[in-house]
């Protein structure tokens, strides 16, 4: 069995020395990929599948593929890229130039007045929950607008917690993500009572498919 | 992974979104049914000890309260 890790242009430069990879050509995409073992999935089986993306990421566009993706042989690669040829040549073309960078913006304190006053009646809950609504549309106008602006492209996902206010994915353009990353430190400075936590430049995972 | 700003244990939860949510789907074995996406997930989750999470935690029970 092998373990496909991304799908790249073919030719490409040759493969990083981060395990034993070898590039299976279709046309002129080339799927990268490796032998693997059934192994448990653990966050250091997570982080050394990203090592690789990422070595490769240095010096080539790439479309991520799904982890767990895994076929017979190369022979089963190279069909499985002939099948998808068209929209795969579009996705790299889409990320072509671009990685991607995740923002999650969490309250970072409660608000005086709720630490002071809790709500005791049905309405004072209502009301709360209310404003946690226009905390979140607040934080998308002051935060995801802007930085929007220097993304290619850029979504949302929904907020997994309570104090979770946005969680968002951007596809910049590589020369801009140094302009991305100083943008979110000064709205983080003008912020102090949230969190954003940006992390990358990762592989464009969530725009491989969209 | 490059962190920018939070992180390596932040970058976690981020990782975790990523490989098993995004990439682009090529037919063959996906190791991970739809459903144990799910629990690797949570599982993996629970590991995550980030300070944003145990801030995450620590307002959960205060809204309880509200309630």
């Amino acid at each position: 069995m092998i373990e496909l890790y991304a799908i790249t242009d073919h030719p490409g430069p040759p493969l990083p020395d981060v395990g034993p990879l070898n590039a299976v050509a279709t046309e002129d995409l080339a799927a990268v990929c490796a032998p693997t073992s059934d192994g448990e999935v653990s966050p250091d089986a997570l982080w050394r599948h990203e090592d690789v993306v990422e070595a490769l990421m240095e010096d080539r566009d790439l479309l991520p593929v799904r982890y767990g993706t895994r076929l017979e042989d190369e022979s089963a690669a190279v069909r499985a890229v002939a099948e998808r040829y068209d929209e795969l040549a579009v996705a790299l073309d889409r990320v072509r130039g671009a990685v991607e960078l995740s923002l999650r913006v969490l309250v970072a304190d409660e608000p005086t007045k709720a630490t002071r006053q809790e709500p005791a009646t049905g309405a004072e809950y209502l009301r709360a929950k209310t404003r946690c609504g226009v905390e979140r549309e607040t934080a998308v106008r002051i935060l995801h607008e802007p930085l929007s602006i220097l993304a290619r492209a850029s979504l949302q996902a929904s907020p997994r917690s309570p104090s979770e206010l946005l969680r968002a994915a951007y596809l910049v353009d590589r020369p801009t993500v140094e302009s991305f990353v100083g943008l979110v430190a000064r709205l983080q400075s003008v912020h102090p009572g949230l969190r954003l936590l940006c992390t990358g430049p990762w592989p464009p995972y969530s725009f491989a498919e969209r | 992974m490059t962190t920018t700003i939070s992180e390596r244990d932040v970058a976690l939860v981020d990782l975790v979104d990523r490989l098993l949510g995004g990439g682009v789907v090529i037919a063959g074995d996906i190791t991970l049914a739809v459903a144990d996406v799910d629990l690797v997930y949570l599982s993996l989750r629970a590991l995550v000890t980030s300070v944003a999470t145990a801030q995450e935690k620590e307002l959960l029970p205060r809204m309880g309260e509200a309630v």
